[in-house]
């Protein structure tokens, strides 16, 4: 196979990858390194890479259509990108140290966590903005989003654990040169109570920061190949853009239900593959 | 704010369509002189070290004689687009500063620290 055909069947893979992610809701990041690993045998470093960067690009348009609506809280979004860059640049400074196969091996742990933190429920127990953390309100945290019923007003809860747990989902991005958009919104959803809406809004504006505070230090590693890096993320910028499209043409709910089925056969196939173990 | 807010909104877009024009410019301009060669990311090596400087990038992107010339301008179309998202956060640094809002400007100002130190270190 040569470089221009390998690189046609990386794009199509790619917007193939950013479709499913836009539709399931989880990144393209997440699904497109295991399907570099294992499909087309490029090593992980390269794949992490290359995806971290079309996390960036994919980050960028989606954020600027929720900012434009209304709907990010920037006051959220900033505060908690101290704590998700910092964990990003902790993650990447470990990934370029740990084992290959380790890494696989936590890759395909948390993209079985994101599945099922995916079919998890929201939380539907709102604040009252009267009622939120005293730290939230002298950080100005809460705010209102436009409904069809006029603005609604909303509270934030527990800041502090929420802001640990964002720490966290920095690493992870950073470690595994994904987005970990569902870790973000656990973080905002379940912990600090922000209406969902508000949360991925939001998480979406963290996402490209959080990437870039880790993709520097790839850069300098060398794991951003730009023979790679082009084909996923434009492939992965068209799929997204093409399947917030499909949205509402599609039956959504039975694709969800073959896509993550799909995924969570990935997720274990990479664990097998760091652990040694061909399947498949 | 709003205004900050629908300037960010349009930076934004604008900033990835730009970066993304480049970057496949650059890939079509590269595969044409490596229509045989067979693809190298199997094996890690490593990036050559001009990549981790714009200005190298930019130098081996212009000069026609040197090898990894067309590999660059992808490159640089990948740096603008790492570049978005620290944009992003200093003109919103900034506007909260114009604005009056020091504690979110001082905010904004540490995560645009962090991403430099991550960036430029």
């Amino acid at each position: 196979m040569t470089q221009p055909l390998f690189d046609i069947a990386v794009a199509a893979a790619s917007f193939f990858a950013g479709m499913v992610g836009a539709m399931i809701g989880l990144g393209g990041g997440i699904i497109i390194t295991p399907l570099l690993v294992l499909g087309f045998g490029i090593d992980m470093r390269y794949a992490m890479g290359a995806a971290l960067c079309s996390v960036i690009a994919t980050s960028s348009g989606a954020a600027a259509a929720y900012l434009r609506d209304g709907i990010s809280n920037m006051q959220i979004g900033m505060f908690l990108c101290i704590a998700t860059t910092i964990g990003a640049v902790c993650g990447a400074m470990l990934a370029v140290v740990l084992d290959q196969s380790l890494l696989a091996i936590i890759f395909g742990a948390a993209l079985l966590v994101t599945v099922a933190l995916s079919l998890g429920k929201r939380s539907e127990a709102l604040v009252e903005p009267d009622d939120s953390d005293p730290l939230a309100k002298s950080l100005r945290l809460p705010g209102t989003f436009p409904s069809d019923r006029g603005p609604v007003r909303y509270g934030v809860a527990s800041v502090v654990p929420g802001f640990l747990i964002m720490w966290v989902a920095g690493v992870l991005s950073g470690l595994l040169g994904i987005g970990s958009g569902a870790f973000k919104v656990v973080a905002m959803d379940q912990i600090m109570r922000i209406p969902f809406k508000v949360t991925t809004a939001t998480s979406n504006f963290m996402i490209g920061v959080t990437a870039a505070a880790s993709v520097g230090i790839y850069l300098k590693k060398g794991y951003l190949d730009p023979a790679l890096v082009a084909p996923v993320a434009l492939g992965v910028l068209a799929g997204a853009f093409a399947g917030a499209r499909l949205l509402t043409v599609v039956p959504v709910k039975l694709l969800r239900g073959i896509f993550l089925v799909a995924v969570t056969v990935i997720a274990v196939q990479m664990i097998a593959r760091g652990m040694g173990i061909s399947i498949g | 704010m709003n205004r900050l807010t629908a300037l960010l909104a349009k930076v934004m877009l604008a900033g990835t369509l730009v970066s993304a024009a480049i970057i496949a410019a650059g890939l079509i301009w590269y595969l044409s002189a490596h229509l045989g060669t067979p693809p190298g990311d199997h094996i890690f090596a490593g990036e050559p070290k001009y990549y981790e400087s714009p200005v190298e990038m930019a130098r081996h992107a212009l000069a026609l004689d040197q090898i990894g010339h067309r590999r660059s301008l992808v490159m640089i179309g990948v740096f603008l687009l790492l570049l978005n998202p620290l944009i992003r956060v200093a003109l919103a640094s900034v506007g909260y500063l114009l604005g009056g809002d020091r504690l979110y400007a001082a905010i904004s100002a540490v995560v645009f620290a962090v991403l430099l130190v991550s960036f430029f270190w």
